[in-house]
Formats: C-alpha cells, structure tokens, sequence
C-alpha cells in the first residue's frame, strides 16, 4: 500500500523461461515435445485445435463420401445399361429369328404374308444396332464384338433378301436347297455364338460391378462410423477442456468473494477498532490530564518546584497522547473515507491553508514563494489535508531560522500527470533515510528537537496514492528539504 | 432566573462525573446538576419512577447526553426523549468522546440539539462543560412547563 516510490527491488526476480538441460538428461522425446508444447497452449488455442480437428475430420469424411457415392451412382447407372442391353440382345435374337423363319415359309411357300415378319426385321434393325451401339460403347471388346454381330447381321439379311429375290424369279425349285438350309446358315450360328459372348460378358461386368458397389458401401458405411466415433471422442475431449476451465474459472471467483467477503469483514472489524479507540482511549487520557490539573489547584500551593514540574509533565504527556490519537484516528480514515472527485482550484486551497495556519505563523519572518498552481481533479478535503502536513512541516523545521524561506509551485506537466513541491530552507535531512520519511510513526528527529507524531508524511503518501500520485523528497542536512507529489491528469480512483 | 431547575448529566464514567462537576463548581452551578450513571436512570429520572419516584416534578433545563453508556445507550435515551411530546421541548446536548462521523449523524437524525466532543485537554474541557452549562443552564431560556406542540 505504502510502496510508490520506496525501496527498488533489490534482487532480480527468479528467471523461469528457460528450463535448465542436464547432460545425463535423457532428451525428450518427440510425442513428449508435442504434448509440451500442448501443456503451454492457452484454453482458446486448445478449444480452437479441438474445433479445428473436428472441421477437418467432418471435410475427410464428407470428400469421401462424396467420392464413393458418386462411384455408386455410376455404377447404377452403367447397371441399367447393361440391363438394357442384355433385353436389347433377346429383342434381337427374336427379331432375327422372326425374319429367318418368315422368309424360309415364304421360300417354301411363296405366300407373301410370311414376308411381313422379315420386312419388320428389315425395318427395325437399323435403329436396334444403333441402339446397341450407344449401349455397348464402354467396352472396347464388347464394342468389337458389336461391330461384327452388325456385319453379320447384314449379311444375313442380305443373304436373305437375295433368296427371296431368286424365290420371286425362279420360284420354289430355284431355292430349293436355300429354303431348306436358311439362305445365311453359318452366319445365324456366328450370330448366336456372338450374342452368347456379349451376353456373358455383359453379365460378367454387372456382377462385377454389383460386387465393387457392395465393397464400396460396406466401406462408406464403415467410413461414417469411424467418422462419427472419432469427431465424438474430439467434441468430448473439447467439453472436458471447457467444462475444466469454467470449472476453474468458478472456483477463481468463488474464491475471490470469499476473500472479498473476508477483506470486508476484516473492514469492519478494523472501523470497529477505531471507533473504539476513538471514544475509549481519550477517557482515560482526560482523567490524567483533568486529575493533574484539579491536584495542582488543589495542592499546587503546597508543592515544591519538582513536584509542580511532574505534574506538568503529566498533563503533557497526556496531551500528546491525545494527539497522537487523533492523528491517528484521522490517517485511518483517510483510508476508509469515500473519495470525493471534483476540479480543485489549488490556488484558492493554498489561501485558505495559509489562512488557517495563521496563528503558527505569529512571530515568524518567513519569506513566501507560491508560483502559480495548475487546477487538479481530487477530493478537496483531503488534497487540503495534503497541503496542511507540507505546509506544517515547512513551519515546524524552519523554525531555527532567522528567515524562513518557503517555496510552494508546480513542476512541468508531462506524460499526463501534475507535480507539485512545497520547498524549506530547514534543518534539512539526510538522504539515507529518504525511506523511512513517509512511513507510519517515522520520525527524523527527535521529539525535544521538533515535536510531531510521525503521521502528517504517512497521511500525505496515502491520500495521495488513493488520487493515483507518487510522493517523494529530496534534501541534505541543514540544506533545506523539498517536497513532491504528482497527480494523474486522467482519472483513476483507488 | 426564580426556578432551580435542574441539568441532567448523563454519564456513566464517576471520574467524567467527577470531572464535569468540578468544571461547573467553578461557576457555581454544579449544585443545578442531578448525575445519572447510565441511560436507565435518565428515563427514570425524566418519568419520575424508580428511585426519582419522589422527586419534584418537572423537565430539566438541560440534558447532557454521553453516548456510550450501560444498559440503555445515548442515543435510545434520545430517541425516546424526542418520541415523547413531554419530553421533546428539552434541549439535549451530546457530549461523548466520539468523533466518528456516524454518530454525528444519526444524534442530529434523531433531533440532538447539540453535539460536543469533549476535548482531552482538561482546561479545554473545563472551558467546554462550563460554557455549556452557562448556556444551556442560565442563559438559554426553557421552553414552559407543559408546552405542547402546535399540532
């Protein structure tokens, strides 16, 4: 409370940042550096690691997904085609059966109806093989198969149309042999064989596919389930470290009430204190004092010179007492008190303090300095009090000599604070007990030199640490001693 | 000044007692002074019972108050004193070695007429108790017997 501007550290603070290696030491190893690593992370860089880890895991899971699902949609897609063109190959089959068989009817009968059948064969197969084209193409080997059933399909029914050309030239005798046989034998028996292929080896693709779809399912399946444990075990670990650091964060400040609550207590037991000094302790220093004066009226005739002295003695110690009571009394208050914040016009203050310390200035040639003083933001009562002790002191340690030269002004204003000094050309004191000036019961001096109680400094430091300032002094024996305080320009209570 | 009314010095401390009473013998009116040594008695005296069952009636000119005091305090006396409509006209007057703020204020809360800290310095107490006792016990003019309020 009382340390602004006493006693700089001595020691240097124990340094911690850099761990000390031994050379028998065993290096730490790479998992150990990381989680050292992880141990100095703040709260916020653990939780944001967390969330960071669960976003990335949730982009794996859902590029993958996105990748096998996309697998399966081709893979049904290809499935259907395949489906396709398997009953495309049946349609076939039948509509070249169809013709076949119409235009052996027709070689053998000449009966045109069994030419209707043949001619719709002729009709559609165009659009059937370009159907089966756009349906065998992701195939290069069922692509070459398709290219040769085309070729003999065309010349089947080529084969065929030319039987019935002779048939209508020659009649049945012509195609005898042609009618029996079917005009395109060995390409028909090419043709199923070549059907057969394509068929079986689109069956063998489906198959195969339909089992990579499965795989790739299975595997989707699994993916999403390792997915969901792992970001559940990552969420889980970041609620552990939230819920571990609110938890802290509770007991911090459940703490910090029950301190708060006890620094109350503490308060009130201390205001309890001092009213007790306040109204007990000056009863019995009035006795001593009042008995001293009734026994000297009483018996003050009849005593001898050593005996009045003792009497007088008496009475004064008992004053002094009383003072030293109510200055004390006063300093804890200065403590206690709510602060006031208002403009103190610092001149006007100085007048009235002067004015009020008139009657210590009776008999006195002292020789006034006081500079202009800047306006301050404070509490006027005690910023007074402040002025009271400085000034007080000035009077009382110039009072050896012949001319008292006391000097009161402002120093520059710079990096947003106020200063003001109050200088004497008094007794003066040595610099090696600069410490102890401001201290509680502190004195220089002793009390036959110059009477005082020790506490005008102490109330000086803490009124002025209450306004957020700093006190100091400077001075040399029965060189003169000169006094300062700052004051912040921007506001900051205590 | 034809009546001998009497100032009421509470004060539980004998050698306070004492004290005040030697101030006031120097003006020659210690003999005005009733002492009562704790705020039970001041009701008692100021209600006639108890041991002042037999005492002549009427309200003291004065009531010197101390604050701390044993079994009914300083300030319950003053607070039923200026509770009652008979007792309210009484001057009272504080006088207590406290300086404490709050008790400057709630004294004058509860209607004290005045408020006296008593200094350590005998001559100062002496100078203090006798001006009091002149002022309050010969100077001051009493309010009449049995005044009531103006509603």
């Amino acid at each position: 409370m009382e340390s602004v501007t006493q006693e700089p550290p001595t020691t240097p603070a124990p340094v911690h940042s850099e761990p000390v290696f031994h050379s028998s030491q065993a290096p730490i190893p790479k998992t150990g550096w990381l989680m050292e690593r992880f141990a100095h992370w703040s709260i916020e860089q653990r939780v944001l690691a967390g969330f960071g880890l669960v976003f990335a895991g949730i982009v794996v899971i859902s590029a993958i997904s996105y990748r096998n699902t996309s697998v399966l949609l081709e893979n049904s897609r290809l499935d259907t085609k395949s489906h396709e063109l398997v009953q495309l190959l049946g349609s076939v089959e039948e509509a070249l059966g169809a013709a076949e068989s119409g235009h052996r009817r027709y070689l053998v009968t000449g009966d045109e109806s069994y030419l209707k059948s043949y001619r719709a064969t002729v009709e559609q197969m165009p659009e059937y093989l370009r159907y089966l084209r756009g349906l065998a193409n992701e195939g290069a080997e069922q692509r070459d198969r398709v290219e040769t059933l085309e070729r003999l399909i065309t010349s089947q029914l080529k084969a065929e149309a030319d039987a019935i050309v002779q048939r209508k030239k020659r009649g049945y005798e012509g195609v005898r042999h042609l009618a029996l046989a079917g005009a395109a034998k060995n390409e028909i028996e090419e043709i199923h064989r070549l059907m057969t292929e394509l068929d079986m080896a689109e069956q063998r693709v489906l198959h195969a596919r339909v089992e990579e779809s499965a795989g790739s399912t299975k595997n989707t399946i699994a993916l999403l389930g390792l997915g969901a444990f792992l970001q559940l075990v990552l969420l889980a670990s970041v609620y552990f470290l939230i819920h571990h650091d609110v938890a802290e964060r509770r007991r911090v400040a459940a703490e910090l009430q029950s301190r708060g609550e006890m620094l109350q207590a503490a308060n009130k037991e201390l205001e309890a204190f001092s009213y007790s000094v306040s109204h007990d302790l000056r009863a019995p220093l009035r006795h001593i004092d009042g008995y001293a004066a009734l026994l000297s009226k009483a018996a003050g005739e009849t005593l001898n010179d050593k005996a009045r002295r003792y009497l007088q003695t008496i009475s004064s110690s008992a004053k002094q007492m009383g003072q030293l009571i109510d200055d004390l009394l006063v300093f804890s208050r200065m403590g206690r008190q709510d602060m006031l914040r208002t403009t103190v016009n610092l001149d006007q203050l100085i007048k009235t303090v002067l004015h009020d310390l008139r009657l210590d200035l009776q008999g006195r040639t002292i020789s006034w300095t006081i500079h202009p003083l800047p306006n301050v933001s404070g509490d006027p009562a005690m910023l007074r009090q402040v002025f009271v002790n400085l000034i007080s002191n000035a009077l009382k340690f110039t009072v050896t000599r012949p001319e008292a030269k006391i000097e009161v002004g402002a120093g520059p204003r710079n990096s947003g604070e106020v200063e003001v000094f109050v200088r004497d050309n008094g007794v003066g004191f040595d610099m090696q007990y600069v410490n102890k000036l401001f201290g509680v019961f502190q004195r220089l001096h002793r009390n036959d030199e110059f009477e005082g109680t020790g506490i005008g400094l102490a109330n000086v430091r803490r009124i002025i640490n209450r306004h957020g300032g700093r006190t100091w002094a400077e001075g040399a024996p029965d060189q003169g001693a000169t006094f300062h305080f700052s004051l912040p320009l921007t506001r900051s209570l205590r | 000044m034809t009546t001998v009314k009497p100032i009421l010095l509470a004060e539980d401390n004998p050698r306070d007692a004492e004290l005040a009473l030697a101030a006031m013998e120097e003006h020659h009116i210690a003999d005005k002074v009733v002492v009562c040594h704790d705020g039970a008695e001041v009701l008692d005296y100021l209600y006639c019972r108890g041991i002042f069952a037999a005492r002549q009636q009427g309200n003291p000119v004065v009531v010197f108050l101390d604050l701390k005091m044993p079994k009914v305090d300083g300030l319950e006396v003053l607070r039923a004193i200026k509770n009652d409509v008979n007792l309210k006209p009484i001057p009272v007057v504080m006088l207590t070695s406290s300086r404490e703020e709050r008790d400057l204020a709630q004294s004058y809360a509860l209607g004290a007429n005045a408020y006296v800290v008593k200094p350590v310095e005998f001559h100062q107490f002496i100078a203090a108790v006798k001006e009091l006792g002149v002022f309050w016990g010969v100077i001051n003019e009493p309010p009449p017997e049995g005044s009531k309020p103006s509603a």
